[in-house]
């Protein structure tokens, strides 16, 4: 399947076929979940009302290290298969993850000043988040800054696969050190110590993002794939 | 292979002999970016005392990438980096001799820099040992990332912003380890656990550095 997927074409015709499926869920999901995040899910006992951040606050936060995770995985891909989908994915995924990274430390701010009275501390994971949202930006930059595509993909495919690095620094901040940041609720490896009536909106919400992902994702590798089709063709024709 | 990396090793001396202005260079910028800084905090002696050993590695950062260029930019420009390769000098040679020259030559003006700035900062001799400690032992890893951002732009016109954005987020966590380890007051001597850390780091920075470096060679002269 994934190999098959693997050409260019067929790939362009699987997206535009799922797409709208992915949209509609999208809708549903979202409207779902900010229902029960602003309605159904209770406010809580310490932090009142501003808890409610929660559901944009963590998928965000998952979703920037899980897109860092992928462009990863891509540029390993690419720098070893040296295939060309593999650095159109990783070119398409790093201004999401930015974003998501972005959103991530803003509402974080957000949240931080009602509950611990300030915008910004120098804490652990809150530093290495925005090392993450710098490493994503030096990605950008870096693919961006030649003439030549394949060159910048290749350069850039490097520069992520050191970065990795910052990853399991974000994951595990609050565990290694003493953070103000709290350490994470939901882990797989034991249940979540948090309550049902919270953690459902959570779940719905990190589902919905996850699929507006996805399709901001598979337009954003379509426009890239054409783009580079029309490039060939002014190349050829200048030829 | 130990012939060839001699080899490589004199080379890049010789190199370096001839562009001995780097020396002064880099000296004057060292000296100068401490007295911006010096202006910038105001002259409480207490403050500065505290805020050196920091300064110090932030310009040492700074100036390691500027000099960096003239190790690798000048070799892509005539050609030899190219020439190097083809003659079959595998990559990892070619940047480790790199590294270890820059050292060389960035750890003589610290012999004289660090101890006459002391002297101005009212820095004790305790902390003067375990700052070049430090740095002896830090900047190796700080050569090795500044390289590789180097190789990384070495294509790119206006290199020199884009090489600041994208290496400082793999500085951050020497800079921690190392300004961290100054920032103590405990008076042994020698804290062995965080030399130990910066050891590591470098340990961890070299496989890391050769291997993307030989990628990004590759790359570079396909």
């Amino acid at each position: 399947m994934i190999f098959k997927l693997a050409n260019p074409n067929r790939f362009i015709r699987f997206s535009d076929r799922i797409s709208p499926y992915l949209f509609y869920l999208f809708i549903l999901l979202i409207s779902y979940g900010l229902f029960l995040c602003f309605f159904k899910s209770p406010p809580d006992y310490l932090q009142g009302e501003t808890v409610r951040i929660m559901y944009i606050h963590v998928p965000c936060a998952w979703f920037s290290l899980m897109f860092y995770s992928s462009i990863a995985i891509c540029s390993f891909f690419s720098l070893i298969f040296k295939h060309t989908l593999a650095d159109i994915i990783s070119r398409a995924l790093a201004p999401l993850g930015a974003s998501l990274t972005l959103a991530t430390l803003i509402t974080g701010s957000i949240w931080g000043k009602p509950t611990w009275g300030t915008w910004w501390v120098w804490d652990a994971r809150l530093t290495s988040e925005l090392v993450l949202l710098f490493l994503y930006l030096g990605i950008i930059i870096l693919s961006n800054s030649f003439e030549n595509k394949t060159k910048g993909d290749k350069y850039a495919a490097i520069l992520s696969l050191v970065g990795i690095i910052n990853l399991p620094i974000i994951k595990w901040s609050v565990d290694w050190w003493n953070t103000l940041h709290q350490p994470a609720s939901i882990s797989k490896f034991s249940s979540p110590s948090i309550d049902p009536s919270m953690l459902t909106p959570l779940i719905v919400m990190t589902f919905a993002l996850l699929f507006f992902s996805i399709q901001v994702t598979l337009i954003r590798i379509k426009s890239e794939i054409l783009q580079r089709k029309i490039d060939i063709i002014r190349s050829t024709e200048l030829s | 292979m130990i012939d060839i990396f001699i080899k490589l090793l004199k080379r890049e001396i010789k190199l370096a002999i001839v562009n001995i202005s780097i020396i002064i260079s880099y000296s004057s910028f060292f000296l100068m970016s401490l007295l911006i800084f010096t202006f910038g905090i105001g002259p409480d002696i207490g403050k500065l005392n505290e805020l050196y050993s920091p300064i110090v590695w932030l310009i040492m950062l700074f100036s390691i990438i500027l000099i960096s260029e003239n190790f690798l930019m000048n070799d892509y420009r005539d050609g030899s980096l190219r020439e190097l390769q083809y003659l079959g000098y595998s990559e990892e040679l070619i940047i480790f001799s790199k590294t270890v020259v820059m050292f060389l030559i960035l750890i003589i003006p610290h012999f004289f820099l660090i101890p006459i700035c002391s002297i101005l900062l009212n820095l004790n001799s305790i902390e003067l040992i375990r700052l070049s400690i430090n740095v002896i032992l830090g900047s190796p890893s700080l050569i090795l990332i500044s390289i590789i951002s180097n190789l990384l732009t070495i294509q790119v016109r206006q290199s020199k912003v884009l090489q600041f954005v994208i290496i400082m987020p793999f500085y951050i966590p020497l800079i921690i380890f190392t300004t961290a380890s100054n920032s103590n007051d405990s008076s042994d001597l020698i804290d062995l656990n965080k030399f130990l850390i910066l050891i590591g780091f470098f340990l961890i920075t070299l496989p890391i550095a050769l291997f993307s470096g030989k990628m990004i060679l590759k790359e570079v002269n396909k």
